[in-house]
């Protein structure tokens, strides 16, 4: 059974494309991670489950129901800690917990959320006067209300400190294990490495890969990268290796003395030729076995934070 | 549907919130310091009716900005802080949004008509007057209008709280609202006869379409209503005595009913709508 199933979906704003054509389906049960920088298109696309955003083509359908016409239905099903989210200030943790209950009918009782989350202790304050942390910790509580069948996370660990990243992640497996789909976004790998079960990587509104951690870690193979100190890069040079056989890809560095490229062993030699070749002065390199991390700055045109 | 919740959690943000308690003492008050000067200063006899008429300028003036001030930021508040993302990531959808804070704030604005009005009868009818069983029912037909009127107004601000993403355009126009149509619509006329005379069509009055839409607005409407309906009760036609059938009583009626429905529904048709 499909929990999320993401058919061609494209959002303009004019001139801006924040989605392109992007189709994938996330199946009951799994963890998925929804990976990519800032800016790349992942909220648009859980603005557009939630119904926030109306997309300018394709449909999204969760559990079946169609996010833009029956998203109440939808939602009924999903836990969700949206992105740019503000709790109310006058109301108190509990009286917050109590809403999400009755609106999802849930039976839970407050107290015990706001234990499993970790700020009991602030249960009848104000969440005016929460912390980030503290705030991010009360909505995630709110999504955990009814057992739902999908959580929807957009940025998670955002305002977490590493202990409390930690605990998120075992919550997520706690949910998992129940037998709920999670589906997070981050713009951070560790994170998604760390409890996912497959992922996918948005990079400019385009979905650039989708597979298994495993997947994309034999997808890299046994490659090697490559580190090489240059002077000047002209911009045919890299096209010209990443023509060659074997190479994966080719980036700039992001300090641009640098060229790197993913490759099987055997072309480590034909890309330093077809660099020279190209009247480029190779000053020094180096070789690395190459890691997810570097797949995804790949991906993501080496941007990374 | 599933406003209710929505509702709920709203009449709890309203009810904790200074602004919106002081808006509703404030009617409340005006209403019973009216009541308390009407018996002691009118010359004629002292009625629920004649009341209704004695307190129009008052509710004309002050209900406009209760309405106005409880609506204006209900939603746009919430959209501009994200809180209306966590609200509608919850099951519920657009609509249950407009209607809970319908409901939630209009608490406060129907207590404080009718808390502020049944007091102020009491005061009116307590040392010298009189009330019977007719003017009973006159009186809360009076109270239903006067909630209507009220409820225009917050439905009007509640409009603009949908329609705009920012703040400030919500509450520069909800100002614009108020300043045309309650401070300086008394000048209107004058302007249009000026206007309608230059063009060759007018001579010293409005002609009837032109008075229909001078008219048309809601604290006029307001205004005529009570006076046609209570102050002078039947006795006095609407806008003269032979004029053409769409300035009658009942056509105002009818417009009134119309200030309702329309701006609410507009701005509730445009949210639907678009992006958030």
């Amino acid at each position: 059974m499909v929990a999320i199933d993401v058919q061609e979906v494209s959002k303009r704003y004019g001139t801006l494309t924040a989605l392109d054509r992007v189709s994938f389906s996330v199946e009951e049960g799994e963890i998925f991670g929804f990976l990519g920088p800032n800016g790349a298109g992942k909220s648009t696309m859980i603005n557009i489950f939630l119904d926030f955003v109306r997309p300018t083509e394709g449909d999204v359908r969760i559990f079946g129901y169609d996010c833009q016409q029956d998203g109440k239905l939808a939602r009924e099903r999903m836990g969700v800690l949206p992105e740019g989210y503000a709790v109310y200030e006058r109301l108190t943790g509990r009286q917050h917990i109590e809403f999400a209950i009755d609106s999802k009918g849930g039976d839970e009782e407050p107290m015990e959320l706001l234990h499993r989350v970790g700020i009991a202790d602030a249960a009848d304050r104000k969440a005016g006067g929460y912390s980030k942390g503290m705030a991010q910790r009360l909505v995630l509580a709110m999504a955990l209300v009814g057992e739902p069948d999908l959580l929807i996370l957009d940025e998670p660990t955002t305002g977490l400190d590493p202990n409390g990243a930690r605990e998120m992640r075992n919550i997520i497996r706690e949910e998992n294990e129940r037998g709920a789909t999670v589906f997070f976004s981050s713009h951070i790998l560790e994170q998604v490495e760390a409890v996912c079960d497959r992922v996918g990587i948005l990079n400019e509104g385009e979905l650039v890969a989708i597979d298994t951690i495993a997947g994309l870690r034999e997808s890299i193979g046994g490659g090697t990268k490559l580190s090489i100190q240059v002077d000047v890069v002209p911009d045919t040079a890299l096209h010209s290796i990443r023509q060659l056989p074997g190479v994966e890809t080719a980036w700039l560095a992001e300090d641009e003395d640098r060229i790197e490229v993913t490759c099987v062993d055997d072309a480590k030699m034909d890309v330093l030729v077809a660099l020279h070749d190209a009247g480029v002065d190779v000053q020094n390199f180096r070789t690395d076995e190459a890691s997810l991390e570097d797949m995804f700055a790949e991906y993501t045109g080496g941007g990374r934070e | 549907m599933n406003w209710q919740p929505v509702a709920r959690k709203d009449y709890l943000e309203a009810i904790d919130s200074r602004v919106i308690r002081y808006l509703t003492y404030l009617f409340v008050i005006a209403c019973l310091i009216g009541g308390y000067i009407f018996p002691v200063t009118t010359t004629g006899a002292v009625t629920t009716n004649r009341f209704a008429g004695f307190m129009t300028g008052a509710i004309g003036l002050l209900l406009p900005l209760v309405g106005l001030l409880l609506g204006y930021n209900a939603i746009v508040g919430e959209r501009s802080s994200g809180r209306l993302n966590l609200l509608l990531s919850l099951p519920h959808n657009r609509r249950d949004v407009v209607v809970g804070k319908l409901l939630g704030r209009g608490l406060f604005l129907a207590a404080a008509v009718i808390v502020g009005l049944v007091g102020a009868a009491a005061l009116v009818i307590y040392p010298f007057g009189s009330f019977g069983i007719g003017p009973a029912v006159d009186y809360m037909v009076y109270i239903g209008l006067t909630l209507l009127f009220g409820a225009i107004f917050f439905g009007i601000g509640l409009a603009l709280s949908t329609v705009t993403a920012s703040k400030q355009v919500a509450t520069l126009s909800a100002f614009g609202v108020f300043f045309v149509f309650v401070v300086i619509w008394d000048v209107v006329e004058p302007a249009m006869i000026f206007a309608l005379e230059r063009v060759g069509l007018a001579t010293g009055e409005l002609p009837n379409w032109a008075l229909f839409v001078y008219e048309a607005q809601p604290v006029r409407l307001y205004e005529r209503i009570i006076a046609v309906f209570f102050e002078e009760q039947g006795t006095a036609a609407y806008l003269g005595t032979d004029t053409t059938w769409y300035l009658s009583e009942w056509v105002a009626i009818a417009l009134f009913l119309l200030w309702v429905v329309v701006p609410l529904w507009v701005g509730y048709r445009r949210f639907n709508r678009g992006d958030l």
